[in-house]
């Protein structure tokens, strides 16, 4: 055919629908992920811990295991509470950090470091879309690791114990659920924002430990020094404990948080402080991304 | 007339503090350096504002300046600030796909190693050293003339001193494990990240395993001592700290042999911008 024939012709084939087509980020990514040992390792040893505590969970209602075990007296050592739940949450939410400096960093990054994000833009794709393309990428794999499992050792616990203790151990079920989605809801906007403005993986991987970690040394810093209780708005561990014990527990506290998500007894904040504070990060995050996440950039 | 060796270790360490210091992607770091100062600073000037109504005493804010230098300084500026300085200083060369131009010089990589390496100490040591001095000369200055005894007559200045070396030796011993690691490994963070959690595991591990790591030594040096807070505290392992004469020359060694590692691996380093 003549190059001069060759004129434009729109795609006359099947469209996706409108709902799905951010679903074609994570299809494509999902199989990169995959190529990647190391993820793939990462990703099947955080459920150990889960598989341990489905374990315990097992073996308490299992008179006969515990006769095998010589270890009658274990049911009374081990009690399957808020305790249980919020620990199990707080590992496997420590976990998801990890993974999300190891995904969220080169889910953005590429796409502005070689232009491409016109590529995208160009077809009936919208901003949000791909910003919830590449957010359901990590959302999955962290649902993956936080509430599933915690979901699944409620529904293994409430199946061996009856279900009157589901009835009144509700309240469990729905904080794992929400307060995992917080977490996951506030460790993708971060990744992908850092992702957006930091080109060097390694380094928006870093930041991502920089923003948990050394924000809250940091907090600690004011603290200590100016004797207050303040510092800790800088601490996203200490904000998320608040939230997580509210939501497990309501006004009812008995504990003092999660595992890597305590709040020191005495220190702690006004809740709605927390909420605001988290609201304020992800306002951040979200304005971060409106930033850089466009069709056309102007290099100066 | 000094040594060939010598001038090409100087030209590679100008042309590299150039670059580390006015470094735009190295804001961060400097953040880090400043952020422990200004609080500090504040915490002066506000105590200033009330003279005689302190609500604590100076040998509290020993304790408090003693907690800030091994959680924030130790644990997280200078572990995240080397982090961001050596790991850069291969890897950024890469990502810029500038490094062959050092490659294609006539000059050993050994050199090329030590030189950068020399550079990144030299930023590292002025932000850390100059943030952990300013920090604790800011700290307790509102308590005027009782300060003042406490550092020149009293255990003060002694202490600043171990503090600066400490802050030293930290920059020496993670300076080499992430110059290493830029080296190495495309993606410095896997093993900054192992680096990082074994570091902080560090009270927790028994004896002879709390001897493998920079934080184990930089702690025995530290003038005052902190607990650490509950509830971990039940799970800590006691052990007596290291001499300094153990400590300060097996962190130099320690840092010598992972440079000399480094060194022979850069020999056979190749460049492949496309990977």
């Amino acid at each position: 055919m003549a190059v001069y024939k060759k004129t434009y012709r729109p795609y006359e084939g099947e469209l996706t629908s409108s709902w799905s087509r951010f679903l074609v980020i994570p299809r494509y990514a999902f199989a990169d992920l995959r190529s990647s040992r190391f993820l793939s390792l990462f990703f099947i040893g955080s459920f150990i811990y889960p598989l341990i505590c489905a374990l315990i969970i097992y073996v308490q209602h299992n008179a006969s295991a515990l006769g095998l075990l010589g270890v009658q007296g274990a049911r009374n050592l081990i009690s399957i509470n808020v305790t249980f739940f919020m620990n199990l949450l707080g590992w496997q939410s420590m976990l998801a950090l990890f993974l999300a400096a190891f995904v969220g960093p080169g889910q953005i990054s590429p796409d502005l470091a070689n232009n491409a994000l016109s590529l995208y833009l160009a077809r009936p794709f919208s901003r949000v879309e791909y910003v919830l393309g590449k957010m359901s990428v990590l959302v999955v794999l962290m649902s993956l690791m936080t509430w599933v499992p915690g979901l699944l050792c409620f529904g293994l616990q409430g199946y061996l114990e009856g279900w009157q203790w589901v009835r009144d151990n509700a309240r469990l079920a729905f904080g794992t659920f929400v307060s995992a989605w917080i977490w996951i809801l506030i460790l993708a906007l971060l990744a992908l924002a850092l992702s957006a403005w930091v080109k060097w993986k390694p380094a928006a991987g870093g930041l991502m430990f920089g923003v948990f970690f050394v924000a809250a040394a940091f907090g600690a810093v004011i603290n200590g020094v100016q004797r207050t209780r303040w510092g800790h708005l800088f601490n996203i561990s200490h904000l998320i404990g608040s939230v997580w014990v509210q939501l497990f527990e309501g006004s009812n506290k008995t504990t003092s948080g999660a595992v890597f998500f305590r709040v020191t007894a005495g220190e702690e904040l006004p809740l709605w402080c927390c909420w605001i504070a988290l609201g304020v990060l992800c306002l951040i995050c979200l304005y971060m991304l409106a930033r850089k996440i466009r069709g056309a950039e102007v290099v100066r | 007339m000094s040594p060939l060796w010598l001038r090409q270790i100087g030209a590679v360490l100008r042309l590299e503090l150039k670059k580390t210091f006015f470094s735009k992607r190295g804001w961060w770091i400097y953040c880090l350096a400043i952020g422990p100062v200004v609080i500090t600073l504040l915490h002066w000037l506000f105590e200033l504002r009330r003279p005689g109504d302190h609500h604590h005493t100076l040998g509290e804010d020993s304790m408090i300046f003693a907690g800030l230098f091994l959680f924030f300084y130790l644990r997280a500026t200078i572990f995240f600030g080397c982090m961001g300085i050596f790991s850069n200083l291969f890897r950024g060369e890469m990502l810029e796909k500038t490094l062959h131009y050092y490659f294609l010089t006539p000059m050993r990589r050994e050199l090329l190693v030590a030189g950068k390496y020399l550079a990144g100490l030299a930023v590292a040591l002025t932000l850390f050293v100059g943030s952990t001095a300013a920090a604790f000369l800011t700290l307790s200055r509102h308590f005027g003339p009782a300060w003042s005894d406490y550092l020149y007559h009293g255990p003060g200045l002694s202490q600043l001193g171990s503090y600066m070396l400490v802050a030293a030796l930290g920059c020496v011993g993670y300076g080499a494990v992430f110059l290493m690691c830029g080296l190495l490994f495309r993606n410095p963070l896997i093993p900054a990240a192992v680096v990082f959690v074994w570091e902080n595991l560090n009270p927790f591990l028994p004896d002879l395993l709390k001897k493998i790591s920079i934080i184990f030594y930089l702690k025995s040096l530290c003038p005052v001592e902190v607990p650490v807070p509950p509830p971990f505290s039940v799970m800590v392992v006691e052990s007596d700290p290291t001499p300094m004469w153990i400590a300060v020359p097996g962190l130099l060694a320690v840092a010598a042999i992972l440079l000399i590692y480094s060194a022979i691996s850069a020999r056979q380093t190749e460049i492949n911008y496309g990977e």
